[in-house]
């Protein structure tokens, strides 16, 4: 009997260091999640505060009288829906472009038995491993030459190659997760191999499709270097591009810079939420898995 | 099951058989499946030899030219690279670049592995805080830099408000971005901002993947937890943590966005890291020749690098 309060205290302790730790997990991901959520906070508030109450340092964390005027003025006094627009036309070709690219690429070079494959494979992984602050001087000199600098269809034909390589690199990855005996069976039952790819692989793949598209758009959305090199036509710039434009130095532009800052991030936080699931598996299994 | 088994080559013979013997030539030098191979990577390989290839070595020529935008190119050899290597101001581009990345990419493993530890042990709604947590990731890199700069503001900020008004921690303010000594400081503090949930959310995947089983034999055997960590977290995740490591390098050494959009490289070039140098010099100065060798410069252990994590990242797909 004497080993029955012993063993008591030992399970209350440990239930007590159980509480501990649940506490001091909470405890961190509350930090991690003010530091993660305050600047974006931050800014939706500026947004919707007026200049004066800017200016004043009055009711600092809410808007006080809740304005609109910076969203009215970002888009009738600035280019921003040309902007909006121009990120729209580029994001969205340049996905469809790469998705496309890449998908076909990534099930040759994951499942496809022919000469230089392996090699391939490497290439396309190097590749999306070489920065573009490296390339981004000579592919300037290549799109101009072309007669594309200053155009849109310039910044589609460059997004690719940080796209595709990454769309293929993610998908070679979800291809070989598909087990190979289902296409076997098709082709057994007499479809061709691209029947068997067109009618099996594609729809189990979808969900890999869209997560490796929403990344492609996502990239192309963001990208920042290529589109400040290439586009000098202030109506012709991205969203990114555009929204620095805006800092001149100049108190009063910050409210509309912020309207502007929430306007581009909200595309991409609104398809990140709707997606979640697939976005966080599609980044761990392709990027980095094992 | 072994019958299905032996009847798939034997079909597979026969169709290879009925496509005549100079078809069967082709497909054993070229693969099985060449034709479909080739046809579907052709636009790859396309995209890679003119978009990245031709690129690449047409900036190995432009690096040993002298070549301003708009001029034809005057070959000079190595002389631009030599020229850097004693040119104080990409000396100290080169230096700024490894502070920034050694600083940045220390913290966001430390964060990251916070991070993924938080979210493996037993709280609620864990993939709801995974999700939010990923989010400076996901958001545009600009919006993110411009939200900060407003944040850094001297008068107007929202840090020198918290600090000086509500907490009462500095007597005054401080220019954030514009003192040499705290600019470093808050550019590496908001490219970690953004890259740590990556650090986190792979070495959550990786920290999954570890049978539980292996913690508990661990416990049985009395290991403490900083011993379970060290001997069965880091052991099972050791893979992920070199290409996290590695690629993080490469990505946070070739930041442009937030360094350009919080300092443009200064004040006093005490931010100029390398692709800022680089631009700088490219379409500030207008030299194309100096400015393709400066983002050259550091190619060699760019390479050693991309080499050794490509070979990580094939080997963790096969795994």
């Amino acid at each position: 009997m004497p080993a029955r309060p012993a063993l008591g205290r030992k399970m209350r302790s440990k239930a007590g260091t159980e509480r501990m730790q649940s506490a001091l997990s909470y405890a961190i991901l509350l930090t991690f999640l003010l530091f993660v959520i305050f600047p974006f906070y931050w800014m939706t508030v500026t947004s919707f505060k007026s200049e004066e109450q800017m200016r004043s340092l009055v009711s600092m964390f809410w808007p006080s009288p809740f304005a609109t005027e910076n969203y009215s003025q970002l888009l009738k006094k600035t280019d921003f829906v040309s902007w909006f627009k121009n990120s729209v036309i580029v994001s969205v070709s340049s996905t469809l472009l790469a998705t496309a690219i890449g998908t076909i690429g990534a099930y040759a070079l994951a499942r496809l038995r022919f000469f230089g494959r392996a090699f391939m494979a490497s290439a396309v992984l190097i590749t999306y491993l070489v920065p573009p602050s490296i390339l981004f001087i000579p592919l300037y000199a290549q799109i101009r030459n072309l007669g594309m600098a200053d155009s849109l269809t310039g910044l589609i034909a460059a997004y690719p190659s940080f796209t595709v390589p990454f769309v293929t690199w993610l998908l070679m990855g979800y291809f070989e997760s598909i087990p190979e005996e289902l296409e076997e069976a098709a082709m057994i039952d007499g479809a061709t191999r691209f029947g068997a790819f067109y009618r099996i692989v594609l729809p189990l793949a979808a969900p890999g499709l869209l997560a490796a598209g929403l990344y492609a758009f996502t990239q192309a959305w963001n990208e920042f270097l290529y589109a400040l090199v290439f586009i000098t036509d202030v109506k012709l710039r991205t969203l990114p591009v555009g929204l620095s434009s805006f800092i001149t130095g100049d108190v009063y532009g910050w409210g509309y810079l912020m309207a502007g800052a929430v306007l581009t991030t909200l595309p991409v936080i609104a398809a990140y939420i709707y997606l979640q699931k697939y976005m966080v598996e599609g980044l761990t299994a392709g990027g980095v898995k094992g | 099951m072994a019958t299905t088994a032996a009847r798939i080559p034997a079909k597979r013979t026969t169709l290879e058989e009925s496509r005549g013997p100079h078809r069967v030539g082709l497909r054993r030098w070229l693969g099985p499946d060449y034709r479909m191979g080739f046809l579907f990577t052709l636009p790859i390989v396309a995209l890679v030899l003119a978009l990245v290839a031709y690129p690449f070595c047409y900036a190995l020529y432009l690096s040993m030219t002298q070549k301003y935008v708009g001029m034809p190119a005057v070959f000079v050899g190595f002389d631009n690279y030599v020229k850097l290597t004693f040119d104080g101001f990409f000396r100290r581009a080169v230096y700024n670049s490894f502070i920034f990345t050694g600083g940045s990419v220390l913290i966001k493993l430390v964060l990251g592995m916070g991070m993924a530890l938080v979210l493996t042990s037993a709280i609620r709604f864990r993939s709801f805080w995974t999700g939010v947590l990923l989010i400076p990731w996901v958001a545009p890199t600009v919006v993110s830099a411009l939200n900060f700069l407003w944040i850094f503001d001297y008068s107007l900020g929202v840090l020198n408000y918290l600090l000086v008004k509500v907490f009462g921690i500095l007597p005054q303010g401080i220019g954030w971005l514009s003192e040499p000594g705290t600019a470093m400081a808050s550019v590496i503090g908001v490219n970690v901002w953004r890259g740590f949930p990556f650090f986190g959310i792979s070495f959550l995947a990786g920290m999954k993947a570890i049978p539980a089983e292996t913690y508990e034999a661990a416990a049985v055997d009395g290991a403490n937890v900083l011993q379970r960590f060290r001997h069965v977290t880091l052991p099972g995740i050791r893979n992920i943590l070199i290409i996290v490591i590695l690629l993080s390098t490469i990505w946070t050494f070739n930041d442009f966005a937030i360094v350009y959009i919080l300092t443009k490289g200064g004040p006093g070039g005490a931010t100029s890291v390398l692709p800022v140098f680089t631009y700088e010099m490219a379409f500030g100065a207008q030299r194309l020749g100096e400015a393709v060798a400066a983002a050259l410069y550091m190619l060699p252990p760019l390479a050693f690098v991309i080499i050794v994590l490509s070979t990580h990242m094939r080997r963790g797909k096969k795994q």
